[in-house]
């Protein structure tokens, strides 16, 4: 079996409440072993996953990456690197070496054919002596200019089908592309050595666990769908703010800009999981077809509006959180006169019977006050303000805020009476995942390389979705291309974007949230 | 904490709201203070030590399931009689700049006669609207007077199976409430139970499955001849309801039956016999399995060793051991024609705390533990007829 579709085989022990299906043995490929992603983010998850008994005994990894290192010298930077990012620390000796003992290192560089042939060898060999039957995920954490190259190497050897009934998936990090055109090649490369089955698209943000209670929330209870429309809704405000600047990806960054960055990935989905309508099954493909029918229902954007319905901002020096920041221009790896947006705010609407001429209002940045990511859905205000002795002259309107982080949780803001006095008051019933649900979120990374490895891809990207989003910001990139140069930097580090960003929104009469 | 003077709910009720309203003036951070209820946890203790320990797991239970923990302190054979009572919030620490959330307790201490009126005490006293689980920690859960009459008002029992003393009597207890709680009828629900025994033996169920979540070992899984369940005695008490809640729930996914009077007694071991349907030789074939419950050493109890094996043909071995006292579990899969895949991982008993939060997430039966607690009980009724002295 090596299409990636989960084993329909039923283990009766599984049979009742409580207990997680655990995947089947398999090894993970790490393409890009020596790199961040893997010591920051992805060992560690996996290590957590061992500790809490949600991988199978067999389960291993092998690094695959130039650096001259061996088994034992990769086991004991992982184990440093579990140590300095784990959210369970300090690393257990005795699980470590338990979990460590399914550590590899494949020393190869990215173009070398015969480092392929070996890892066929060396994969085959782990399989016989940790019965991993043939199991494979490929993780690609590598730049991704070497994406198409890894891609094709292993469909070269052979590598994109498993052995016997095994099977095997390919894990693909962000950047999908970095326009439309690009993007469309990108799946193209991939889709001509992999099914669409096989392939997990990853945008951590659908690992999170209140971007999947969204979905439970607005499916799960009753009050809110009915309200949930441009009938009640005056608008929507995505934010996902940044306190850090840009640095030592300012190579990279400098390349990319906000919007390829953050808007294209984690604000899209977050855009299309607030809008979509109730897919037909809380399964991959359905979930999927009501995400990109949102995509397609968004108004297109012409180069020629590109400048009316987007504003753009570069900081320059500051101080974020009584820290001095440099400016972006200052910044290792980036122009002295880059024209690279850090922040990034746009107009959006969807234009179906749910949505239409209710605008959503998207804005990311680099080096703002305070890392925060929220949805806020804004209600229409009562028609008339009743209450005409008060001491206010309008009431606030509901706002339904959706936290994703720093704490995740769920505000909704209402009008209230002050006890006692003539005043009306905006007070919040807040919901914190924290408080309620005494257990620790798992990282986003932890449940989506299970997701994996148990063949979902509920929460990964689909070929349709990642080519829809491309398909509405590349017009802008094509529009700020045509454009004159921006007179950047605009905001300084530590300020909530440029001066633009607020009267862009003011325009229509509203203001951004202060978060 | 105010002990009030005169105990009705009235009394206690406008105790809380005062309670309420000072912690709110006087929030030690400046921060705002949430009340939060999701339940109604009505324990009942019946001395200041068990009192105090569930005072320590409803304060914990706030980080979860924040409540109003009743908790009822019975003493019907101490005097004088009189009956006290007394409220406290149950508040989590929280960082600065951090909402404290809050639960509250109501604690009622009776002690004489009076201690018959303590439930109607507690019928009045109950948060509207919310679900309702009534705790009977100690051995004799059934007995208890308040069980009845709050049996028209809870969704659940919770029950400590590590707690009985009579585990052949019990066990057919628990079985039999499980099956009718004998809710009166008009009741809107029908009462769940909930054991801490099982939900103790939930990260065992969970290693033990996950030997089978590889395809190519799946099979093996229908061909098991021997089971040997390991477990450390509570104290001098033998209880072997950790092993027989496993083997009820492995004949329960299994479909394995028991023999009738296959059960030995070999000292403190246990011996059933179990017939499980046969496997590629023929649909009358008895295949039988034979289960082996041993007390061993140790400092942690619980189950210490579950093992599972195949003998007959390919010979396959999977077992789950307790490595140490700090909770680590080495858990191995030995299959011939596989090389063996050993792996350490981390099994830490639950605490007191961490099981009775588990039970509350549950929002309805557990099917598998009705399932596995019926067989059980056939088990140990069986014991039971070997337990009685000869000439009887």
């Amino acid at each position: 079996m090596s299409d990636g579709v989960a084993t329909s085989l039923e283990n009766p022990l599984r049979a009742g409440l409580r207990l997680w299906r655990t995947p089947e043995p398999c090894i993970m490929v790490i393409f890009g072993a020596s790199g961040d992603l893997t010591s920051r983010k992805l060992v560690p998850a996996l290590y957590n996953l061992a500790r809490e008994r949600r991988l199978p005994g067999g389960f291993s990894v092998v690094g695959f990456a130039r650096r001259d290192w061996d088994d034992a010298a990769f086991r004991q930077i992982l184990l440093e690197a579990v140590n300095a990012n784990s959210r369970t620390r300090p690393v257990e000796q005795a699980l470590w070496a338990s979990f460590a003992e399914g550590i590899f290192y494949h020393r190869a560089s990215f173009d070398d054919p015969a480092g392929y042939a070996r890892l066929a060898e060396r994969l085959a060999a782990i399989d016989a002596a940790r019965d991993t039957g043939g199991n494979r995920v490929f993780y690609l954490a590598t730049p991704p200019e070497a994406y198409p190259e890894i891609i094709a190497r292993l469909g070269d050897h052979g590598l994109n089908r498993s052995p016997g009934d095994g099977w095997t998936r390919i894990i693909i990090e962000k950047p999908f592309g970095r326009d439309l055109e690009s993007a469309r090649d990108l799946n193209r490369q991939v889709l001509a050595v992999f099914d669409e089955r096989q392939v997990y698209r990853i945008d951590h943000y659908l690992g999170k666990e209140t971007v999947q209670n969204l979905l439970v929330f607005r499916f799960a209870n009753g009050i809110f769908e009915p309200i949930w429309n441009r009938r009640y809704v005056d608008h929507v405000q995505i934010t996902v703010a940044e306190s850090l600047g840009v640095e030592d990806r300012g190579g990279y960054y400098d390349r990319a800009g906000a919007l390829r960055d953050m808007i294209q990935n984690h604000l899209t989905q977050l855009l299309t999981l607030t809008a979509m309508e109730p897919p037909v099954a809380y399964d991959a493909d359905a979930v999927r077809d009501e995400k990109v029918k949102v995509l397609r229902a968004i108004r297109p954007i012409a180069p020629a509006e590109a400048e009316r319905f987007t504003v753009r901002g570069q900081y320059g020096p500051g101080s974020v959180s009584g820290r001095l920041m440099r400016g972006y221009r200052e910044e290792r790896g980036v122009a002295p006169d880059s024209q690279t947006e850090t922040y990034v705010a746009l107009k959006l609407f969807v234009e179906n019977w749910r949505w239409a001429g209710v605008p959503f209002y998207l804005r990311s940045g680099k080096a703002l006050p305070r890392r925060v990511s929220e949805i806020a859905i804004q209600f229409r205000s009562v028609p008339t303000l009743l209450f005409a002795d008060t001491p206010v002259n309008e009431i606030e309107p509901n706002v339904l805020a959706i936290r994703i982080q720093p704490d995740e949780g769920i505000t909704l803001k209402f009008s209230s009476k002050v006890p006692g006095q003539a005043q009306i008051r905006p007070v919040t019933m807040d919901f914190r995942y924290g408080t309620s649900f005494g257990v620790a979120s798992p990282e986003a990374y932890e449940r989506l390389l299970l997701d994996c490895m148990l063949g979902d891809s509920t929460l990964f990207t689909r070929r349709d979705e990642v080519e829809a989003s491309w398909a509405l910001l590349t017009p802008i990139l094509e529009g700020w291309a045509a454009g004159p140069p921006q007179n950047f930097p605009n905001y300084e580090a530590g300020a909530w974007g440029p001066a633009a960003a607020d009267a862009f929104i003011a325009r229509d009469g509203r203001a951004w949230r202060r978060l | 904490m105010n002990t009030l003077p005169f105990v009705d709910s009235a009394t206690i009720e406008s105790e809380l709201q005062r309670l309420w309203q000072e912690t709110a003036e006087t929030s030690a951070s400046g921060e705002a203070v949430t009340r939060a209820l999701t339940l109604n946890l009505i324990a009942r203790a019946t001395d200041p030590a068990m009192a105090e320990r569930i005072s320590a797991v409803a304060r914990d239970l706030v980080a979860s399931h924040p409540n109003r923990t009743l908790l009822a302190i019975c003493r019907p054979e101490e005097t004088p009689p009189r009956i006290e009572a007394w409220v406290q919030a149950n508040c989590l620490l929280s960082a600065p700049g951090v909402p404290q959330v809050c639960g509250e307790q109501i604690s009622i201490d009776a002690r004489g006669p009076v201690t018959a009126q303590i439930a109607s005490l507690i019928l009045a006293l109950l948060a509207p609207d919310l679900p309702v689980v009534l705790w009977l920690p100690g051995p004799a859960p059934f007995d208890d007077p308040l069980l009845p009459r709050l049996l028209g008002v809870i969704d659940r029992l919770i029950i400590d199976s590590r707690d009985l003393t009579d585990p052949a009597r019990d066990l057919k207890r628990m079985a039999v409430f499980d099956r009718d709680p004998g809710t009166p009828v008009g009741a809107s629900r029908r009462v769940a139970l909930s054991d801490l025994g099982w939900a103790a033996l939930t990260p065992w169920r969970e290693l033990t499955a996950q030997f089978f979540d590889t395809r190519p070992l799946l099979p093996h899984l229908r061909r098991l001849d021997q089971v040997e369940i390991g477990y450390v005695p509570a104290g001098e008490r033998l209880n072997p309801v950790p092993g027989l809640l496993i083997t009820g729930w492995l004949a329960a996914c299994l479909d394995w039956t028991p023999l009738e009077d296959a059960v030995s007694i070999e000292g403190a071991t246990l011996r059933l016999h179990l017939r499980r349907p046969a496997v590629g030789v023929g649909p009358r074939a008895i295949r039988l399995v034979t289960i082996i419950i041993t007390p061993v050493g140790g400092a942690t109890p619980g189950l210490a060793s579950l093992r599972l094996r195949a003998l007959d043909g390919v010979t396959a071995d999977f077992h789950v051991q307790r490595t140490d006292d700090q909770g680590h579990v080495l858990t191995s899969a030995e299959v011939a024609g596989h090389p063996p895949v050993r792996r350490l991982t981390r099994c830490v008993e639950p605490s007191l705390a961490e099981l009775v939060a588990a039970e509350l997430r549950l929002l309805s039966r557990d099917a598998m533990f009705s399932a596995a607690l019926q067989r059980a009980a056939i088990f140990a009724a069986r014991l039971s007829y070997l337990e009685e002295p000869a000439g009887r």
